[in-house]
């Protein structure tokens, strides 16, 4: 049998993406034809990036390898899979893999676009993210790889683009990707430049060529070295949406987007701006140098950054009414948290103690894994939010309501994803939080300020577990509203083949409980799959701790040595994870069956009386039923906090261009004022 | 040290019992003594006993949104409290702190919030969505305090461990303990928070939210919520405890026991004299009210980290 080298299998990954588009493309007229053979080249893919990963983690890094070189141009396409590379294939062809499935039955929802826009798009977009993570060239083949995504996302963006707002939002995206990729070829070039001389034939924007010269600028001329880094900052930071950056284009883009492709943007494509931040700022420098590498002010600056971005983007996200936009928002907050364990690991580093540099460790870890957890639920939730969309035909949350006994399955999965988010114990988002917060609360010695950059993590937690209260209650929860009765008894917002509610037309007059509005099957289990993922991971944290360490393990360069030298948390299925020598520890394990235990025992108490069950309808107080102006909707939750941190800005809507004011019309339950009668 | 697992899990079991003993007393107690203050006659002292007996074997109606939610919420609810009673030390070191450390426990207390949170979105009333708006925005700055506090236990003995922090970890610096003394009056002025008693009872509000999340919710649902709210009454008193005053736990069994539970009940008599005196706050007064502390609480944490 074949066997491939890491690197081989991505190159064959980038080239199996590369020869499916223009195969989509030829069978485009066939939807569903083209949608299977995507699905098939992804699949494919996927395949080839794990056993690459496996590969990596299982045994080591190999030597990048070289595929093609144009010497007259001085660059050569050279990827090198290590660690570091391996965690971000991962994710990418963990998320790629269902969003791509989910896209099949979801491009049914535009019968008018072509589908010769999509998939072939969707496959370029994700060979790009593929090429971008392990190419080693930081300037022409980032160049081809960063235009590959950004061109390919672009027209994603504007796949509906019959709809103005989103040809405007996808081209704040291109002017901002644009931007960022000019302000990184900056970077490496301001760092490569001085090393020219070096060799002649060398190739001389190769990462492990800047890598050793490196030295020899810090030492020689820090400025010139430290505003390459700050041009790396900023490009990257435009990609990862980092405050002030990420506001101007992220909120708009993710949801003028296909909620499958919102999926990759948020889940994956950010990534790459994170993945470039750890490989330039604790990768590059090699780990003999790093005296002269100023890394205390960069992880001051980085951290400070993550804590302005997670507070502002959260708040902001407070104030959102639309399902997308409002995860979106949520998408900056998250970020943040990516940055400040970026920030602190930097900051915490070059402390002499091994206390300290297992602290930094620690940060960096929790960074990598919530990188991984938020693609995970962030990702689901861009799918829960398309289901919704696709079953009531709006992103509106003030106009949806009481979706979960219409559509079960999305509801757990949204419920799971929101819980992951908002860091509820026993799900993903609270392992990677619960090693940031060790972090930096213990990072008091090396950098005091760190301990309040970890209570306003803890505080922006508590914010998104506000945010996301509001989100799954008033699309969930709460009571059905008129739109989706409306949509549950006569679906008609797009023309859907093969999936007529059976119920709706038998049951017109029924209880709206025999209902249904959940999605096909072929939609529903990439939702029950990345669910699992999250819960997974937040029952057993220890296998992502335990393949991080492999990470760590894999990659040897620049810091990275230094943090694969310490293990700051022991991490087992059964005995959880203890960090820093018993400092702190937290064993799912033992709490996942005391608290299943108590809940049994809550469960029988409760039968106790044997007490006998009735349905009934809620008690209005004397009033029927409540037209839907009284229906507490989004737009209610948390009005006297909204209020206070007006200043923060992001606005709800996204194009605060006039307009002409909504004609105040009733609402659409007919006989509203009928029903106000006691 | 390690423990044979037995005595941690019997431990468990024996906070759990003495929980759920005695929060209904410690709610008669309240009960009787706000009626006094109030010039009433007020209810038998074991009242409360025979109210959750009452409801546990009457009709429940199921008259809300979601009801498989709703159940799922309750059930949750009083299971989440009493996990929180095995990690908080009564009167002996907490039984489960091998489960997880400071950070579990305050996202533990987030989990039983968010189910009071839960079953109020599930029932789905406006009365129900408009008390869960509520409390999440009081939730939005009580739990940062709480995390505040602990932190500052953390900064003092570069720990997160249970058994640690909830030794009166606050005052561990050296000298005066400034920033222990300034959280400990935080704590006493967010209590009633905490525990959401008058005059923060903003998200229930009988008088004009009818009981807010609660308000769909009868019969055996209506007995483990109100299970639920009498035993955090009782857990989060044993947190202050073992935060702030935690003197006297290194006397043998039946002293340190009968003091920690004289302390509780200590907290329980201020619970009740500030709840029985004054009238509800507004929300928005309430937030800014819990601002202040957060700002105080967050000046302590400086001076902590100053080494105060």
């Amino acid at each position: 049998m074949l066997t491939l080298t890491p690197e081989q299998s991505v190159v064959a990954a980038i080239a199996l993406c590369l020869a499916g588009a223009p195969a989509t493309w030829l069978v485009s007229r066939h939807r569903a034809a083209a949608g299977g053979l995507a699905l098939a080249f992804t699949a494919a893919t996927a395949v080839l990036v794990l056993e690459a990963v496996g590969k990596v983690l299982g045994g080591g890094a190999g030597q990048p390898a070289e595929f093609l070189r144009l010497p007259a141009l001085g660059f050569a396409l050279r990827i090198h899979v290590d660690g570091l590379s391996a965690w971000f294939l991962l994710l990418a062809a963990a998320i790629a893999v269902p969003a791509m499935a989910y896209s099949i039955p979801y491009m049914r929802h535009y019968p008018n676009y072509s589908v010769a826009r999509y998939y072939p798009f969707f496959l370029l977009f994700l060979a790009a993210m593929y090429g971008l993570v392990t190419t080693t060239d930081m300037m022409w083949f980032f160049f081809i790889f960063w235009q590959m995504m950004t061109l390919a996302g672009y027209g994603l963006i504007r796949f509906e683009n019959r709809v103005p707002a989103n040809l405007r939002a996808a081209w704040k995206f291109l002017v901002m990707m644009q931007i960022a990729c000019a302000l990184t070829m900056g970077g490496a070039e301001l760092l490569a430049a001085t090393g020219a001389a070096a060799g002649g034939n060398a190739l001389k924007y190769d990462f492990n060529a800047v890598s050793s010269h490196v030295p020899a600028l810090l030492q020689s001329r820090p400025h010139l070295a430290a505003a390459a880094f700050g041009l790396f900052l900023a490009g990257f930071g435009i990609k990862l949406g980092m405050w002030p950056f990420g506001q101007v284009w992220l909120p708009d883009a993710h949801p003028a987007a296909p909620s499958p492709v919102s999926a990759m943007l948020s889940g994956v494509m950010i990534k790459t701006g994170v993945y470039g931040i750890m490989r330039y700022f604790l990768w590059l420098v090699p780990s003999d140098a790093l005296a002269a590498y100023p890394m205390r002010a960069w992880g001051a600056v980085i951290a400070g950054l993550g804590t302005v971005t997670l507070l502002a983007g959260t708040l902001q996200a407070l104030r959102q009414e639309q399902t997308k936009r409002l995860l979106a928002f949520h998408s900056i907050g998250q970020v943040g948290y990516i940055l400040l364990g970026i920030g602190a690991c930097l900051a915490l580093l070059p402390a002499p103690t091994p206390f300290g540099t297992a602290l930094a460790t620690l940060a960096f870890l929790g960074a990598l894994f919530h990188t991984l957890n938020h693609g995970l639920f962030k990702s689901l939730l861009f799918l829960n939010a398309g289901s919704m969309l696709w079953a009531s035909g709006t992103q509106d949350l003030n106009k949806l309501g009481g979706l979960m006994r219409f559509m079960p399955l999305t509801a757990a999965t949204t419920l799971v994803a929101s819980f992951s988010i908002s860091g509820v114990p026993l799900f993903n988002g609270f392992a990677s939080k619960w090693s940031l917060y060790v972090a930096t609360l213990q990072a008091g010695d090396a950098a005091p300020y760190l301990v309040f950059c970890g209570v306003a993590a803890i505080l922006t937690s508590v914010l998104t577990l506000a945010s996301f209260i509001k989100f799954s209650g008033a699309t969930l929860f709460t009571r059905t509203s008129p739109l989706v009765l409306q949509q549950a008894r006569h679906p008609q917002h797009a023309p859907r083949p093969d999936h007529t509610p059976q119920a709706a037309t038998r049951h017109e007059t029924g209880r709206p409980g025999r209902l249904s509005l959940e999605v096909p099957w072929t939609m529903q289990w990439p939702q029950a799959v990345l669910a699992g993922a999250c819960v997974l991971l937040g029952v057993a944290p220890a296998l992502g701790f335990d393949a991080m360490h492999r990470v760590l393990a894999a990659s040897h360069t620049g810091a990275g040595t230094l943090l694969a030298q310490t293990a700051p948390v022991q991490a087992g299925i059964a005995k959880g994870l203890n960090a820093l020598n018993g400092a702190a520890w937290f064993v799912p394990a033992a709490l996942l069956p005391t608290l299943a235990l108590l809940l049994l025992a809550a469960y029988a108490l409760s039968r106790l009386g044997g007490s006998a069950r009735r349905t009934d309808e809620s008690w209005y107080c004397g009033y029927a039923r409540e037209a839907d102006r009284h229906r507490y909707a989004a737009h209610g939750f948390y009005g006297e906090i909204k209020r206070y941190v007006r200043w923060i800005g992001g606005s709800p809507d996204a194009n605060p261009h006039p307009r002409p004011p909504p004609a105040r019309t009733r609402p659409p339950d007919a006989g509203a004022a009928a029903n106000l009668e006691p | 040290m390690t423990l044979p697992p037995l005595i941690p899990l019997a431990g468990a079991a024996a906070n759990i019992a003495v929980v759920l003993l005695a929060a209904p007393l410690f709610e008669g107690l309240l009960r009787k003594l706000t009626a006094r203050i109030q010039s009433r006659q007020g209810p038998p002292l074991l009242q409360p006993y025979f109210d959750l007996l009452k409801l546990l074997g009457k009709e429940d109606i199921e008259s809300g949104e979601t009801p498989r939610m709703q159940r799922f919420a309750v059930y949750l609810a009083l299971a989440t409290v009493l996990t929180v009673a095995c990690l908080v030390p009564m009167g002996f070191p907490a039984p489960l702190d091998a489960v997880g450390d400071a950070i579990l426990l305050i996202y533990l207390l987030t989990l039983a919030g968010i189910c009071t949170l839960l079953a109020g979105l599930a029932a789905g009333s406006t009365f129900s969505v408009l008390g869960i708006s509520r409390e999440m925005m009081s939730m939005m700055l009580l739990e940062p305090l709480l995390a505040v506090a602990l932190v500052t236990g953390a900064v003092h003995t570069r720990s997160f461990r249970l058994d640690t922090l909830l030794n009166g970890s606050v005052y561990a610096s050296g000298g005066v303990p400034w920033s222990g003394l300034i959280l400990l009056g935080v704590l006493l002025l967010s209590f009633q928070g905490f525990v959401q008693r008058v005059p923060f009872d903003i998200a229930e509000a009988e008088t004009e939210l009818m009981e807010g999340p609660l308000m769909e919710y009868s019969g055996p649902k209506l007995a483990l919520f109100k299970y639920a709210q009498m035993s955090k009454l009782v857990v989060y008193s044993s947190l202050a405890v073992g935060l702030f005053i935690p003197w006297g736990s290194e006397l043998g069994f039946p002293w340190a026991w009968l003091l920690f539970w004289g302390k509780v009940l200590a907290f329980v008599l201020l619970v009740t004299l500030v709840a029985a005196t004054h009238a509800r706050y507004r929300i928005d007064q309430a937030i800014r009210y819990f601002a202040t502390l957060l700002a105080a609480a967050l000046g302590a944490l400086l001076l902590a980290s100053c080494g105060l």
